[in-house]
């Protein structure tokens, strides 16, 4: 990592980049985010916020060719064809990792920067897929410790009525049987699709390691994803030749040879962040979803490197000095409730942003929508003003009894968050929101509409123009 | 507006929310006052410039000079009364005549005096508006954010060469941004235009005190070309940013400005400074005029810096520092470009 550190510093001195690490549990919008991004500063959209951008100061933005030759490239023109297309439709969920490097030629102020490297910045994206960030908590884990802490939570609600046909085959189980690789792979095929289960929409549970079993990638079938949690306790200590001493040797083969990579490859030397947060889908599920997902994102975010940089973190791993929390699909809100959507977000990350603030860093909080599918409007309905948003609902999606078949346009009231952002934790709102997903907007100019995409630009590079 | 789309579904919430609402209102409250302050902690520190302004007290002066100021209205009015009544003993011709005179006067005092009025109430609502504007950005109040942006398109609409950054203001109207972006936006597109004019006008004047005071012959005659072109800068800079200035309101603009002045303590250390190097040493060897000169040219500049600061409608967040020394840079390059354009500026 220092050797990365030294290396990156070295190149950064006539190559400024920045690494800007998107990140966010799966299907909090990361891919969404990234096209949008690129899409705007590549097609000069309306960015009033982004000081450099607004006041004519950056000239050129384009795509590079891929900088590591070892990533497959961010399928950038297959998402915009997917959005803007005539179906419009959100691009499917990530499979794998992809990169993706733009490249920005601004008009420098400063005198260095006119002469050593003529107002260049590169800007490094990386897209993967969101599950694969909940294994990073894994590493300091033993599998005793994780098993113990798997099964524990599976038993309480709300996931013990899902977790019903594992725990029946965990009881199954004996952790000091002799090891056999069908017992093992049996395990963990019905220990992914309790994780499965979890995962859907009316459950949306968040804390679902590890992510490979989820979303596989290429590693599909590989003997690192076959392991299971078995019913031990956290200071249970495999003899030799049990089945718990195989799945401990594959869970520690599936950290080191598949977390720490990914970590220490992406992770470790991030410049900038932002972590995006589908607050809304947990709404929607509910109460427990969003605890679920507060302490999901706890875990997740005490593994990355934050606090503000100086010489010696310079030369040896770079840490994040700029955080973004960023609650996403801000656009399924009229924007009046937009600060209490903030407020409840803030609420989610206070342990993360606490960190933050002491070690250093910039942190801030925003409602964000990368690409806005809705417009506004105020309904008065028996004399009574709802603040609305219009939109075209996807085909399935369902309100007060009304189901879409995603062509027609509604109105959508979806309730009052809470004044009190606490109130979303503790159940007080079941029942009370509902926000529906609505399909891409039609794109009438060439860019599309957004809510503070220009804002999150401004905080996280903001800085780099001035 | 009025397309409104088919499905519009929310029969179960309209009736369950408000009541849901108000059931937990008691709860809510203390939360309430709990929530500015989470906001509270992330302040981003704006300096607000406005000049503390002393409260206005009933006092026995004021009494004094009003009681006084009717008894010469008083008398006036009887002297002019009998003047006319006079001439229409005379001859009518000559009574009517007097008359027209003495309404055209009052007519002119009318209107003087509502210009007065229209001026201060102006400038008080310029130092209202920084005010809001000062909030808006500090503590992200919508409702303030609104009012500042209402306020300063209603402030500008007239004017020719606010027209195209007025309208770039508006296209953004419908974008969803946070108020204090909204604020620093309108700051960026309609006063940032200003800020520079304003410059411009600060630094011809402090050119124009310093070559007024290295050639007049007198000092007390600098004094009084100095003042003028004082007053004259704080007049042409609150009518850059959208004042009305009138006597009265200069004065009191003139006032704030020496209050700012004294309250902005930072200015004056590197201010001091320079002072030292061109008044007394380099310049002050060449010509001790010319030193003087420059002195005065600085010092008007600084008055200009202060005046933009009370006058600007969204406080400035440059420091004054940086603001001083870009002043400075540009009232030397301008000294250098003048030789091509300085005929027509003499002329202006």
């Amino acid at each position: 990592m220092a050797a990365g550190g030294l290396k990156d510093f070295a190149t950064g001195l006539v190559h400024p980049t920045l690494r800007l690490g998107v990140t966010g549990l799966s299907r909090s919008g990361k891919t969404v985010f990234i096209t949008a991004l690129v899409h705007a500063l590549l097609k000069n959209a309306r960015l009033p916020v982004f000081e450099a951008h607004a006041r004519g100061r950056i000239t050129r933005c384009y795509l590079e060719p891929q900088p590591d030759d070892d990533l497959p490239r961010f399928a950038y023109e297959n998402h915009i064809a997917a959005l803007a297309g005539n179906d419009r439709r959100w691009p499917e969920g990530t499979r794998r990792i992809s990169q993706l490097r733009l490249t920005i030629e601004y008009e420098p102020q400063g005198l260095i920067a006119r002469n050593l490297h003529g107002g260049k910045l590169h800007l490094d994206i990386i897209d993967y897929p969101g599950e694969w960030l909940l294994d990073l908590p894994l590493m300091s884990l033993t599998y005793a410790q994780w098993s113990a802490a798997t099964v524990a939570a599976s038993r309480k609600p709300p996931r013990t009525i899902h977790a019903r046909a594992w725990h029946e085959h965990l009881s199954s189980l004996e952790a000091t049987a002799p090891a056999d690789e069908h017992v093992v792979l049996k395990a963990s095929e019905v220990f992914t699709s309790y994780l499965a289960r979890c995962r859907q929409d009316d459950v949306s549970l968040s804390t679902l390691p590890p992510g490979r079993f989820l979303m596989p990638g290429d590693l599909a079938g590989s003997p690192l994803l076959s392991f299971a949690p078995l019913d031990i306790a956290a200071d249970h200590v495999p003899m030799a030749g049990t089945l718990a001493a195989l799945m401990a040797r594959r869970y520690d083969a599936y950290v080191s040879k598949v977390v720490k990579p990914f970590y220490f490859g992406h992770f470790a030397r991030l410049d900038r962040q932002i972590v995006l947060v589908d607050v809304l889908s947990a709404l929607n599920a509910g109460s427990a979803a969003v605890a679920d997902l507060k302490s999901a994102l706890t875990d997740v975010m005490s593994s990355f490197r934050i606090g503000a940089n100086s010489i010696v973190s310079d030369l040896f791993g770079r840490r994040v000095e700029r955080v973004l929390f960023a609650a996403t699909k801000a656009d399924l809100l009229h924007h009046t409730s937009h600060n209490r959507l903030e407020n409840i977000l803030r609420v989610l990350v206070e342990d993360a942003a606490r960190r933050a603030e002491f070690s250093g860093a910039t942190h801030d909080v925003a409602a964000l929508a990368a690409i806005r599918a809705t417009r506004e409007a105020t309904v008065t309905r028996k004399g009574e003003d709802l603040a609305c948003i219009v939109g075209t609902p996807q085909a399935g999606e369902e309100i007060g009894g009304t189901a879409f078949d995603g062509t027609g346009e509604a109105a959508i009231f979806p309730g009052d968050l809470p004044e009190d952002a606490s109130a979303a934790l503790d159940g007080s709102l079941e029942g009370q929101l509902k926000f529906v997903r609505f399909r891409p907007p039609l794109v009438k100019e060439t860019t599309f509409p957004h809510v503070r995409l220009d804002r999150a630009i401004e905080f996280l590079i903001g800085d780099r123009f001035a | 507006m009025t397309r409104k789309p088919q499905a519009f579904v929310i029969e179960p919430d309209t009736t369950q929310r408000p009541a849901k609402a108000k059931s937990r209102k008691p709860q809510a409250i203390t939360d309430i006052t709990f929530e500015p302050e989470t906001t509270d902690s992330d302040i981003a520190i704006v300096p607000a410039a406005r000049a503390e302004m002393r409260p206005r007290r009933f006092h026995w002066g004021a009494i004094l000079v009003s009681a006084l100021f009717a008894l010469a209205s008083l008398w006036a009015g009887l002297a002019i009364t009998q003047l006319i009544e006079g001439f229409f003993a005379r001859s009518p011709w000559l009574g009517w005549l007097t008359l027209g005179v003495a309404g055209l006067a009052a007519l002119a005092a009318i209107a003087i005096i509502t210009r007065e009025i229209w001026g201060l109430f102006r400038l008080n609502r310029m130092e209202g508006l920084q005010e809001r504007a000062a909030r808006a950005i500090n503590l992200d109040e919508q409702s303030s954010s609104r009012d500042v942006l209402t306020e300063l398109q209603s402030l500008y609409a007239g004017r020719a060469d606010m027209a195209w950054p007025l309208k770039e203001l508006s296209s953004h109207a419908a974008d969803i941004m946070d108020p204090s972006d909204r604020v620093h936006l309108a700051g960026r597109l309609l006063l940032e235009p200003l800020d520079e004019e304003a410059h411009r006008i600060i630094a011809r004047r402090a050119r124009r005190v310093t070559l007024l005071t290295t050639v007049t012959p007198a000092a007390a005659l600098d004094i009084l070309f100095v003042a003028t072109q004082n007053f004259g800068l704080l007049r042409e800079i609150a009518a850059l940013y959208g004042g009305r200035p009138s006597t009265l309101s200069t004065l009191k603009l003139a006032r704030m400005v020496v209050t700012h002045l004294a309250v902005a303590g930072g200015l004056a250390l590197s201010d001091s400074l320079i002072q030292h190097i061109v008044g007394k040493g380099l310049l002050g060897r060449l010509s001790a005029r010319f030193g003087e000169g420059a002195v005065n040219g600085i010092l008007t500049s600084r008055i200009g810096l202060a005046a933009m600061d009370v006058c600007r409608p969204i406080p400035s967040e440059k420091p004054a520092r940086e603001a001083l020394g870009k002043l400075l840079r540009e009232i030397v390059s301008f000294g250098e470009k003048e030789k091509s354009d300085a005929p027509e500026q003499s002329q202006s």
